[in-house]
């Protein structure tokens, strides 16, 4: 090869690189966001794989998955809701929790999104508790776990408990007075929207935070109604059947909107539901 | 045997490999920004990044300068003119490798000052829920160089024996990753997860496991990023297994040298 023909060679190379860089661009930006995940392997695996650097991996691991969420949140928002790899981020965040765990920001994540997003409780609580065996200075945990437990599981004397230790570790008497209300039972949607705001308040990342904003925003939706509600009955001294009769009848105005796309209405029990389930529904699904 | 010393760190200048190490300060200068990427430990992982920069380039330099250090100085014949001085080839080894020893300490000395001025200012930015334990952190970055000190007495080992660097380059990173899984294998093995595995592999991993060196124990990262307190008693335990260790492979290498026939 001579001399002569390398600086063709070159220009014709670059001239394909040039080519092949805008499709192979395109083809990355649109790459369906279920794909970004990925695969982890086994936490044991990973743990010995790791060396000596297991807390950057888990760190890695974190980040991995708060793309990916942020990619799924940006697509519901754009309408397209795509569904959630929840037991691809159960896998890395799991992965990252046996490298690190005291690794804060998954656990941070794990209530995100286990609890209102998968509806997997249990597990959220399983990784709290896992959680609090090493950080053990750490009132948060406690306190997440003591929502979890009141809220969803409706185990009161667990929240109760649990909001004991938050108050124990955190020298506030909010967590203490909060234990006192869920042994109550009461005050669920009030509690909720305390817990949102803290939850929302403390996030750093957007992703995150728009989350917890939208749900904070459908859950004062449903305090309106509530209090409508509340009005009504002791105005009237009856329920009303529908939520439009709220509206009709003047004690609900403007009209509630679920952020969610969903529509709100009383369930036979008397309490406020919503057809979205504070979710966003799945691609060619209506709420 | 400090004449080989001075000689040896000199080379190390000479070889610029202080120009590369400043280029990776590039990468310290992006800590702060990359932390703040964390949700609820941007501190933290400042200072996950910085001692994780810190172990990569310190495993590179007792790979690439324990591994080819010795192994260099024999291939361009340095050595034999080195040799003819009236000094045994024992002490000629142990130079080389107090100066490299020597220049992982040094590296570690800069690397950590500049460890505590950007976990500084990442704090500065989000105060951490509980305050920077410094003195783990300098525990954690000395304790990591012991390691890679000790990791470099493996290089020089196998550059005793051996006329390529491929051994000692790979048989250090293999001794490295063996290093660092063995304690997680032991107790892997020791859990309900691993109650089907063959009986006599169990017991010759649980053999393997007292031979090969132990990494895990100088591994104070958790501590320095979370501040759990470090056990003395454990630090004083690590430091001896460190001089003992230390000690067998060095002795080890020197008797091999010394009987090597170089042509």
């Amino acid at each position: 090869m001579t001399a002569r023909l390398l600086p063709s060679l070159f220009l014709a190379f670059f001239l394909a690189c040039a080519l092949v860089q805008i499709p192979f661009a395109r083809y990355l930006k649109n790459r369906p966001v279920v794909e970004k995940i990925g695969y982890v392997p086994h936490a044991e695996l990973l743990k010995m794989g790791s060396a000596d650097q297991k807390q950057f991996m888990a760190a890695l691991l974190v980040s991995k998955v708060l793309t990916y969420f942020g990619g799924v949140t940006q697509q519901a928002e754009r309408k397209v809701v795509i569904p959630m790899d929840i037991r691809g981020i159960h896998r890395h965040l799991e992965g990252a929790l046996k490298l690190d765990p005291y690794n804060m920001d998954s656990y941070y994540f794990s209530q995100a999104l286990f609890v209102w997003d998968a509806r997997n409780v249990p597990l959220a609580n399983s990784l709290l508790d896992y959680g609090m065996k090493y950080r053990t200075w750490d009132w948060y945990l406690p306190f997440f776990a003591g929502f979890n437990s009141a809220y969803f599981l409706k185990d009161y004397r667990k929240a109760a408990d649990y909001y004991r230790r938050a108050g124990d570790l955190s020298g506030s008497d909010l967590y203490q007075s909060l234990a006192g209300r869920y042994l109550q039972a009461s005050g669920q949607t009030d509690l909720a929207i305390a817990y949102l705001a803290t939850m929302e308040k403390g996030a750093r990342s957007s992703a995150i935070k728009k989350a917890f904003g939208i749900r904070l925003a459908a859950f004062r939706e449903v305090k309106r109604i509530e209090a409508a509600l509340a009005r009504y009955r002791s105005e009237n001294g009856k329920s009303p059947v529908t939520v439009q009769t709220l509206i009709s009848s003047g004690y609900l105005a403007p009209p509630p909107r679920d952020p969610y796309g969903g529509e709100f209405y009383l369930s036979p029990e008397g309490t406020v539901s919503t057809t979205s389930k504070f979710a966003f529904a799945p691609k060619g699904k209506k709420p | 045997m400090r004449f080989v010393m001075f000689i040896t760190l000199k080379g190390f200048f000479r070889d610029r490999l202080v120009h590369g190490l400043l280029i990776s300060l590039v990468f310290f200068a992006a800590i702060p920004s990359l932390s703040n990427l964390s949700m609820r430990q941007v501190t933290e992982l400042s200072i996950t990044l910085s001692l994780s920069m810190i172990s990569v380039l310190q495993l590179v330099l007792a790979v690439f300068l324990g591994g080819t250090s010795l192994w260099k100085d024999i291939e361009r014949r340095y050595a034999f003119s080195l040799l003819a001085l009236p000094f045994s080839r024992g002490r000629y080894l142990l130079g080389k490798f107090l100066a490299v020893a020597l220049f992982t300490l040094g590296v570690a000395v800069v690397l950590g000052c500049v460890t505590c001025a950007v976990v500084t200012i990442a704090a500065a930015s989000y105060p951490p829920d509980r305050p920077i334990v410094w003195w783990n952190l300098l525990l954690a970055i000395g304790m990591d160089a012991c390691k890679y000190i000790l990791l470099s007495s493996f290089a020089f080992l196998f550059a005793t024996v051996s006329s390529s660097f491929f051994l000692p380059v790979l048989g250090t990173l293999a001794v490295f990753m063996v290093g660092s899984a063995s304690q997680g294998a032991l107790e892997y093995l020791g859990s309900s997860e691993a109650a089907t595995m063959a009986p006599l592999f169990k017991r010759t991993v649980s053999y393997l496991y007292y031979l090969v060196p132990n990494f895990s124990a100088f591994d104070l990262k958790v501590n320095a990023i979370y501040g759990i307190p470090v056990s003395g008693r454990g630090m004083i335990l690590t430091l001896l297994y460190f001089v003992a260790y230390l000690g067998a492979v060095i002795s080890l290498a020197m008797l091999l040298f010394s009987r090597r026939e170089m042509k």
